[in-house]
Formats: C-alpha cells, sequence, structure tokens
C-alpha cells in the first residue's frame, strides 16, 4: 500500500521532471522548446473551429451551410430551418464546449492530484454522488424535466468530491482508494432506488446515457460562474503540478506548500466536476482521456498540459456529439455513448505509446 | 465484521513488537544477529497476524453460516436444523435446509471468495490498489454479455449467464492484446481495463435506455448480482471452478510477493515476471468470469475484500488467503443481512456488499490515515 501504485514503464521516468526534459531537447534541436508546444496549441484551436462549425452545420436535418450563417448573424425563428439552428444546435454546441472544458480540466486536475493514471471523475465518486442525487430527486420529489436536476448533479458531485477529499486527505493513492469505494457505495444505493420505483428508472437511465440534449441555454447560464472559478484556478495552480509530480517531499523542500496546491486543485475539481455532470449527466473516459492526450502532444509540463486540455475536452466530447447524430440515419446516438467509444480506443493508443504517462 | 475488527485489536501487540524490532535495528548497538533476529521477530508478527485473521475470520464466516441456517421464510428453528444438520429431522425439514437455505449460503461465500481472491491478484500482480476487476472492465463485460443477452435476445438462464462469461472473457482478452507490447506493463493494462470498464459501462447505459422499461429493469436486476438462485449444478460448477482456481493461486502465489517489488527486482529473484503474471492473471480472469457468470458482477467486493484484508493483516504484500475470507465474510454477510437486516425488506447481494463494505473500507481508510501518518 504505501508503494507507489504506478510502475515505472519501459523507457520513461516514473516522474519525468519537465523542466530538464524541454532543455534537453532544446539543446539537441537548437530550437525554443516551446515550439511545439505552441504548434499543439494553435492545431488545436483550429480542430476546436472546425468541430464547432460542424456542430453547427450537421446533424439529422440537412440545412444549407448558408441558412446556418443567416442563423448566426441574423436569424430568422420563422424559418424552420434557422430555428433548429438556433434553438437546438447552438445551445447543445455552448454545453458541448462548457462541458468538455470542465471535463477535460477536472481530468487534469485529478490526475495532477492523485497521481494516478486511471483517476477521473468517474472513479474519484464524483458521478456516482451526481447520480445518487439525481435518481433521489427523481424518485423522492419527482423532477422530470433534465433542466430540474442540475442542481442536483451538482449538488450531489460537490457532496461527493468533498467527502473523498475530507476522508482521502492529502495522501495520492489514499484518494484514489477512497474516491473508489464512494462510488462503490453508492453505486449500488443507486440501484436499490432504481430497482424498486420504475418511474424514477424511466427517467433517470436517459439522464444517465450523458447527453448534450434536451437542456438549453439556461444551464449554462447558470453554471458559469463555478466554471469560470474553476477554470481560474486551474490556471493559477497548473504550475504548481510540475513540482507536486515531483513527489509530495521534493515540492515540500522545494518551498510549496503541499496542502494549499491540493486544497485548491480540490476546490477547483469539485466546481468543475459538478459543472460537467449538471450540464451532460455522467460522461465517460472524456476527462480521462484529455489529460493522457495532451501529454502525449506536448510533454509533461503541466502548464501545457493544462492549456491544451482546454480545448482537446471541448474537442473530444463535441465530436462525439457530431459523429453521434450522423451515424444512426434519421437518429441520434447519446454523445457519452460516442464519447466512450471515441475514447477507448484513444486510450489504447495512448497506452500502447513508448511514453505511456508516468504522472 | 466486528469479530474481523476485534481480530485487528488483539493483533495490535503484534505491530508494536515489529515497531520496537525496528527501533532495535536502527539502534547504534545493533549487530548483525540482533538485524536478523529482529527481522525474523517482525516476519513472524506479519505471518501471525496474517493467521490470526484468516482464522477469526474463517471462525466468522461459519458462525454467520449457522445463524443463516436457522433463519428463513420457512420457519425452521434452529433446534431442527441442528437435527437435521446430525443427520435426523423430517423431510420438509430436510428440503428447506439442504435444497433452499445451504445453497444459497454456500453460493454466497463462494463467490465472495472467489471475487476476492481475483480482485487481491489482480491489485497485486498490477501494482495499482484499484486494478480490480470491477474498475477494469471485466464485471462490466460481463454485465454487458448479460444486458445484451436479456434485451437483445430476449434470453434468461443459461444462455444469460453464457454470454456474461462470454463477455467478461472477450473484454479480458481484448485488454490483453492491447496492452501487450513486448511484455505486460501494469500501467497500459489498467489503461487499457479503465477504458473498456467505460465502454462496456456506457454501452450499458445506453440498452438500457433504449429498451421497454420493465425489461431494462430486469437487466438492471442482473447487473447488481444475487445468489438468490444460485442451486444445483450451477453452484458445483462454481464450487470446483472456485476450488480449482483457488488451488493453482496458491501455486503460482509464490511469485506474487517478488512481483510486487517490481518487475527488475522480481526478476533478480529468479521469477519470470510476465509469465508468472500472465498465469496469474488468466487464474483470475476465470474466477471473475465464473462468478459473475453464476452471480452477477456482485459489486465492488473484488476491489473491497483485498483492501480491507490488507489493512487487517499487515503488510504482507499478497495477503491471498486473508482477502478469500474477508471475501467470503463480506459477501455471506452481506446476503443475510440482505435478507434479514430489516423486516419486509429484501435487497440483493450487490447492492448490500457495497452498503456495508465500502463505508468499512473507508473507515479503515481513515483510521489508518491517522495512525500511520
Amino acid at each position: 500500500m504505501n508503494a507507489t501504485p504506478i510502475p515505472a514503464t519501459d523507457a520513461t521516468p516514473v516522474a519525468p521532471p519537465a523542466r530538464p526534459a524541454a532543455v534537453d531537447r532544446t539543446a539537441a534541436s537548437g530550437r525554443s522548446h516551446s515550439a511545439r508546444p505552441v504548434a499543439v496549441l494553435v492545431g488545436s484551436a483550429v480542430a476546436l473551429l472546425v468541430v464547432v462549425a460542424a456542430s453547427l452545420a450537421l446533424g439529422v436535418r440537412t440545412i444549407d451551410p448558408g441558412e446556418v450563417w443567416q442563423a448566426l448573424v441574423a436569424p430568422d425563428l420563422a424559418d424552420p430551418d434557422q430555428a433548429v439552428v438556433v434553438q437546438l444546435r447552438i445551445p447543445r454546441t455552448v454545453i458541448g464546449l462548457a462541458a468538455g472544458l470542465a471535463l477535460g480540466l477536472a481530468g487534469t486536475l485529478i490526475q495532477g492530484v492523485t497521481r494516478n493514471p486511471i483517476a477521473d471523475p468517474g472513479l474519484l465518486g464524483i458521478n456516482a454522488g451526481a447520480s445518487l442525487a439525481v435518481v433521489l430527486c427523481i424518485s423522492l420529489l419527482g423532477v422530470t424535466a433534465p433542466l430540474g436536476f442540475i442542481w442536483f448533479a451538482f449538488a450531489g458531485a460537490t457532496v461527493a468530491a468533498a467527502t473523498v477529499f475530507a476522508i482521502g486527505g492529502a495522501r495520492p493513492v489514499r484518494l484514489a482508494l477512497v474516491g473508489a469505494a464512494l462510488t462503490a457505495l453508492l453505486t449500488p444505493l443507486i440501484a436499490l432506488v432504481l430497482l424498486r420505483d420504475t418511474e424514477a428508472f424511466n427517467q433517470y437511465r436517459f439522464w444517465a446515457v450523458g447527453s448534450l440534449t434536451g437542456r438549453d441555454l439556461s444551464t449554462v447560464a447558470a453554471l458559469w460562474p463555478f466554471l469560470a472559478v474553476g477554470v481560474v484556478l486551474a490556471a493559477v495552480l497548473a504550475h504548481r503540478f510540475n513540482l507536486l509530480a515531483l513527489g509530495d517531499d521534493v515540492a515540500a523542500a522545494l518551498g510549496q506548500r503541499v496542502g494549499v496546491t491540493r486544497g485548491a486543485a480540490g476546490i477547483a475539481l469539485v466546481l468543475l466536476c459538478g459543472t460537467a455532470v449538471a450540464l451532460a449527466g455522467p460522461i465517460a473516459l472524456v476527462g480521462l482521456v484529455v489529460p493522457h492526450a495532451a501529454r502525449r502532444l506536448v510533454g509533461s509540463d503541466y502548464r501545457w498540459i493544462t492549456a491544451l486540455a482546454v480545448l482537446l475536452g471541448p474537442i473530444m466530447l463535441l465530436s462525439a456529439d457530431v459523429i453521434g447524430r450522423l451515424v444512426v440515419p434519421n437518429s441520434e446516438l447519446e454523445a457519452g455513448v460516442v464519447a466512450a467509444f471515441l475514447g477507448a480506443p484513444m486510450l489504447i493508443a495512448i497506452a500502447r505509446s513508448r511514453r505511456v504517462a508516468g504522472l | 465484521m466486528a469479530a474481523l475488527r476485534a481480530g485487528r485489536a488483539s493483533a495490535e501487540p503484534g505491530t508494536r513488537a515489529v515497531r520496537s524490532a525496528g527501533v532495535a535495528v536502527a539502534g547504534p548497538s545493533a549487530d548483525a544477529a540482533g538485524v536478523a533476529a529482529a527481522v525474523a521477530a517482525a516476519r513472524g508478527e506479519d505471518r501471525r497476524r496474517r493467521v490470526l485473521v484468516v482464522v477469526v475470520g474463517a471462525a466468522v464466516a461459519a458462525a454467520v453460516a449457522l445463524a443463516a441456517l436457522s433463519f428463513g421464510a420457512a420457519g425452521v428453528t434452529p433446534d431442527r436444523v441442528l437435527a437435521v444438520l446430525l443427520g435426523g429431522g423430517d423431510r420438509i425439514d430436510r428440503f428447506v435446509v439442504f435444497e433452499l437455505r445451504l445453497p444459497r449460503i454456500l453460493a454466497a461465500l463462494v463467490v465472495g471468495v472467489a471475487f476476492a481472491l481475483a480482485g487481491a491478484v489482480f491489485q497485486a500482480t498490477l501494482r495499482n490498489p484499484l486494478a480490480s476487476p470491477d474498475i477494469l472492465g471485466i464485471s462490466a463485460g460481463a454485465s454487458l454479455g448479460a444486458v445484451w443477452a436479456i434485451l437483445g435476445l430476449g434470453a434468461g438462464g443459461a444462455i444469460v449467464a453464457g454470454s456474461a462469461f462470454g463477455g467478461g472473457l472477450v473484454v479480458a482478452i481484448v485488454i490483453w492484446l492491447a496492452a501487450w507490447r513486448r511484455g505486460l506493463h501494469g500501467v497500459r493494462f489498467v489503461l487499457v481495463g479503465v477504458g473498456m470498464a467505460y465502454l462496456c459501462g456506457s454501452s450499458v447505459a445506453w440498452l438500457l435506455a433504449r429498451a421497454e422499461v420493465r425489461e431494462a429493469q430486469t437487466a438492471l436486476h442482473w447487473t447488481v448480482g444475487s445468489v438468490a438462485d444460485v442451486r444445483g449444478d450451477e453452484l458445483w460448477l462454481l464450487a470446483v471452478g472456485t476450488a480449482v482456481c483457488g488451488a493453482a493461486l496458491v501455486v503460482l502465489s509464490k511469485a506474487l510477493r517478488p512481483l510486487a517489488l517490481g518487475d527488475d527486482h522480481a526478476r533478480a529473484l529468479g521469477v519470470r515476471a510476465d509469465a508468472a503474471r500472465v498465469a496469474l492473471l488468466v487464474v483470475a480472469v476465470a474466477l471473475v468470469a465464473l462468478a459473475t457468470s453464476v452471480a452477477g458482477p456482485v459489486a465492488f467486493v473484488a476491489l473491497i475484500a483485498p483492501a480491507v484484508a490488507r489493512r487487517l493483516a499487515g503488510r504482507g504484500g499478497a495477503a491471498i488467503a486473508s482477502a478469500a475470507v474477508v471475501g467470503g465474510v463480506l459477501t455471506l454477510g452481506a446476503d443475510v443481512a440482505g435478507q434479514f437486516a430489516i423486516p419486509g425488506f429484501t435487497a440483493p447481494l450487490g447492492i448490500v456488499t457495497g452498503v456495508i463494505g465500502a463505508p468499512y473500507l473507508l473507515w479503515l481508510l481513515a483510521r489508518t490515515e491517522r495512525t500511520r501518518a
């Protein structure tokens, strides 16, 4: 139990120190050490724009790109095509952006704090907490609209995350284990309610798949302050994770207040995970894959990883949503399912790569 | 569980002896013989403590089993149960005890042992305390197989069990193929496994959302896990399979301790790390697939039981026997509690294991934080 849970992999040291690696590369190539990350960031920003455009332009209903543009600049809601863009596609795109951003950042923070490569909102008990709250609100209060779930989901997620941090404390292994134990406690409770209340199960099962539809922009309007605080905290903390990756003792010896970092990261996590699950339901794998993909693309410097996660999260979630609209004729697959089918092969590819992450 | 806790309490003096031995080692006057003696003493304490956990756990399991035999809707009282056990009793009593109560007790016990063994092997060979079959997608694969059979084929009984077995096995093979690259690396295996878990979990959620709500609820019930209907051939299959796998693990487990030190150390100690790990994991996957196909993916026993066992039995890296005992006690106790704890309310095994086991693990985690910090 006291041994580090992450064994060293073939060629990679367990905790690659960010700066020296970058310096080596500079010395070898003679280029500025930030050239590659900058290029990756620019490329990802372009990719995000493309995905957003696709999310606005593509769907079950074929709409002329000119109409889409018209709907964006001067919407005419009497036109059914433009109404679809304004009332359906814009909201789900914005929700996808916000939820993807929250998931990507949350995953990055969780892996930074726990130093466990499989830590994500699903494993830390956060999704389970949100799910239980939603189940109880359906079963006990008779709430039926996804809009009515958001505060329950948010509250459930925050309570679960706070519990995990309160019991798990500062030690990474323990934190991950406490999260898994909490999931093990809450998941059966959810099943218990669902087995006894068919009506609640009927409502819950559609929320539990994870989707960007059936919500409108008022959810984003209600939740953006939490998202904003989470993002700012994550941005401020990013550089601290570089030292934390070397181990608590080293970080402390180098003058970092480890407890403060973990506490602040915990607050950011709670806000981001709560926002994500309230917006889109429990979406699997985005929070897990994004930090690994980012690490693979820009190396081990958490400042770059965090910046990239902000872009990769929305790219992944929105792509999943767009693909879900196109794969089944005249119907849709929920973003949560498609994200899982996108994420699993990506995770396998990352796991098989030579530079599989040591955290 | 209470008795296990007592077992831990009575093992405390042992720990203190280890600590004082450690002090002796650190002291300036310690000579080589002193060090050797201290190490030997510490090892002895560790072993004694593990044996204690196993013995106390087995006693608790026996007591719970006897109590469970004496309760039930059929109203066969403890004295009549005793008579049946001693070879007497009338036909109806014998039927109730041997055909209704005993199979369920044995099933609960064996399922717990099987999951706990598998979890202990996974966690030890992959060196990640979260690496249990529940989290690595093997249980989720079995669930997907079963849910697909129930909702897609409209099947029941043996077909569902077979489909679950196949689902778990397919996921294990996929993880295997995807994670293998010039050897088996813990991180790769675990990452791919988690990916598969989410993939299967999302697919289950999607299937449940598409189906007719009553059928979906039936499928959901399967994914919770229960031993209420396990008897006859199924029980035999489960018991024999678990016994065979357990025996194989005992033989293979000599490799576990060096593996926990890391591949390089293990190799230096003469253990062929990959071969040993492959063999161990194959047996563990067989255990999970078997138990899941019979009882459903009883929630998180494979995660909780080894974690609890580690904290009860001290630092012995691969405490396979203690994990098995803790698993058996957990599932048997949970099944009994699910039937009788709240009058007029029954819950399937999979719900109660999580509700009892997880808080206990959380409590142990919170407690060791304070004492070992």
